[in-house]
């Protein structure tokens, strides 16, 4: 049994990259992405700005292999979701926008389930649930079910389950939506921590936490990509919010 | 394997978690003793019928063959309790996958090595241990009215297995039914209309809709002629080969639903 956390170590140091070509999904009628041409970096922190509707959960969740593309390729370390969704699994730690995992689990419980289905097992198994939660400070709440934390622990956990076999790229949908400022500032810091040691890719239609995150950004409208560059030069001068209503400009 | 037994071991633990498994169990236990000790009380009162209306009825022979625990116990509340299991294991399944899609975790699930496949094995297997304990702790009723009605342990194995590969079946309509849907409710209604359909299509051929070719065809299909075969004592190779194709018919489709989810989103 191939032991991801191991692998993921070494790759997670240099992260990998995310390249999409020519990228589009349909939902029927509506064309949630066109045609999107986009490289993340190793090791890059990548925002992926855009107003609700944006394709931003949709491009999210092509890289994750969770939904086919109508057309084009997104690829992740060099290997397609679409095609081969048991080789990409190990390479990428996603926290969906849902706060929501099981509420009846305590949160040990629910990170040996999750490092189990990482198939990771054993004392590894341990090290890696015993870390995770002292790292993202869950030791104290280890024995609580889920559903008795508040929305902040409860997104501490979405973030540590994501970690739990140390991917080498980071996907983070909407981290902070619906958390109080606390809350929005403890999750902020959890994923500056974790920024630089692999790839991160933030979907977020929340400015400043782009700003604060992230290296470089891309800005979706109606599925389109309005705007590319480092995250100042693009949201550095003008009317940054402009992009969102798809008055794109080269950064 | 490591994924396989992880994802078992949570179905398990949310299954016995929820207090909604207790409550299916405890009512799979209450209407089988319901409806056993209803029977029993029709047969004795029928009994007592006899012996009062006749001078020495028990001894003189005057009771109808028929008036016995086998026909007037044991057969009626396996009837019975064939259709009261198509309401209630659909009570246990509609969640599994349904629940997974409501919060959003089945994402969580399929970004991990676990494939759809294993996924739907784990649950499935997570479901019938689930369904085979439900059998068993309702068995007992059954039971008593094989050893006591003089029908011997072969029947008795065969009725357990028969009771069980029922259940299982349902089980198996049931999850399939919820891997399409969201909604719980949906995911049960559905598992109640194709069990019941499923059931007996003597109504189909009462009303004529379909010639005697179709009659023979949909009879391929009855969950009743297996069952009722089981409740007799008969186990055959056909009717184990029917639970069987059932049940992977039934995680081909909810696997299918992945797929399905990966295209149409």
């Amino acid at each position: 049994m191939q032991e991801p956390g191991r692998e993921g170590e070494g790759a997670a140091a240099r992260g990998v990259a995310v390249e999409a070509r020519g990228l589009t999904r349909r939902f029927g009628a509506h064309l949630a992405l066109a045609g999107l041409d986009l490289r993340i970096e190793p090791g890059e922190a990548f925002g992926l700005l855009g107003a609700n509707g944006a394709g931003k959960t949709t491009f999210l969740r092509l890289v994750t292999g969770f939904l086919l593309p109508s057309a084009g390729e997104v690829l992740v370390g060099g290997r397609s979701p679409a095609r081969d969704a048991r080789a990409v699994a190990p390479l990428l730690g996603f926290v969906a926008e849902t706060t929501r995992l099981y509420p009846e689990l305590r949160v040990r419980a629910l990170l040996r389930f999750v490092a189990g289905a990482r198939g990771l097992a054993g004392v590894l198994a341990a090290e890696r649930v015993e870390s995770c939660l002292e790292r993202f400070g869950l030791a104290a709440v280890a024995e609580r079910p889920l559903g008795h934390l508040s929305k902040g622990f409860q997104q501490r956990v979405n973030l540590a389950q994501a970690f739990l076999h140390d991917p080498p790229l980071l996907l983070v949908d909407e981290p902070t939506s619906g958390l109080d400022p606390v809350q929005q500032a403890e999750v902020r810091g959890q994923l500056r921590a974790l920024r630089g040691e692999r790839s991160l890719v933030l979907c977020t239609h929340d400015l400043a936490e782009a700003r604060a995150l992230t290296e470089r950004v891309a800005v979706l409208h109606r599925g389109r990509l309005v705007a590319l560059g480092a995250t100042e030069a693009v949201l550095g001068g003008g009317d940054p919010l402009a992009l969102f209503r798809g008055e794109g400009r080269a950064a | 394997m490591i994924p396989f037994r992880a994802l078992l071991r949570k179905e398990l633990a949310v299954l016995f978690g929820a207090p909604l498994a207790y409550l299916a169990l405890a009512l799979v236990a209450l209407v089988t003793a319901l409806i056993f000790f209803d029977h029993l009380r029709l047969y004795n009162q029928t009994l007592f019928l006899y012996a009062s209306t006749t001078m020495g009825g028990f001894q003189s022979d005057t009771i109808p063959d028929y008036i016995n625990l086998r026909d007037t116990v044991f057969f009626p509340v396996m009837e019975n309790l064939g259709i009261t299991l198509i309401g209630l294991v659909p009570l246990v399944t509609m969640r599994v996958f349904a629940e997974e899609r409501a919060r959003g975790t089945d994402e969580l699930l399929l970004t991990t090595a676990l494939g759809p496949g294993r996924i739907v094995a784990a649950k499935f297997a997570a479901t019938f241990l689930f369904v085979v304990l439900m059998m068993a702790a309702s068995f007992v009723y059954p039971a008593m009215a094989i050893v006591e009605g003089g029908l011997g342990a072969q029947h008795l194995a065969a009725v357990f297995v028969g009771l069980t590969l029922h259940a299982v079946a349902l089980a198996s309509i049931g999850l399939a039914c919820s891997a399409w849907t969201s909604s719980q409710l949906v995911a049960a209604v559905a598992a109640w209309a194709v069990g019941f359909v499923l059931w007996d299509f003597d109504w189909m051929k009462s009303f004529r809709f379909v010639g005697p070719e179709g009659g023979r065809f949909l009879d391929l299909l009855s969950l009743h002629l297996r069952y009722g075969s089981f409740s007799e004592g008969v186990v055959s190779v056909g009717h184990l080969a029917y639970f069987v194709a059932l049940a992977a018919f039934a995680a081909a489709l909810a696997r299918f639903s992945f797929l399905w989810r990966r295209v149409a989103g």
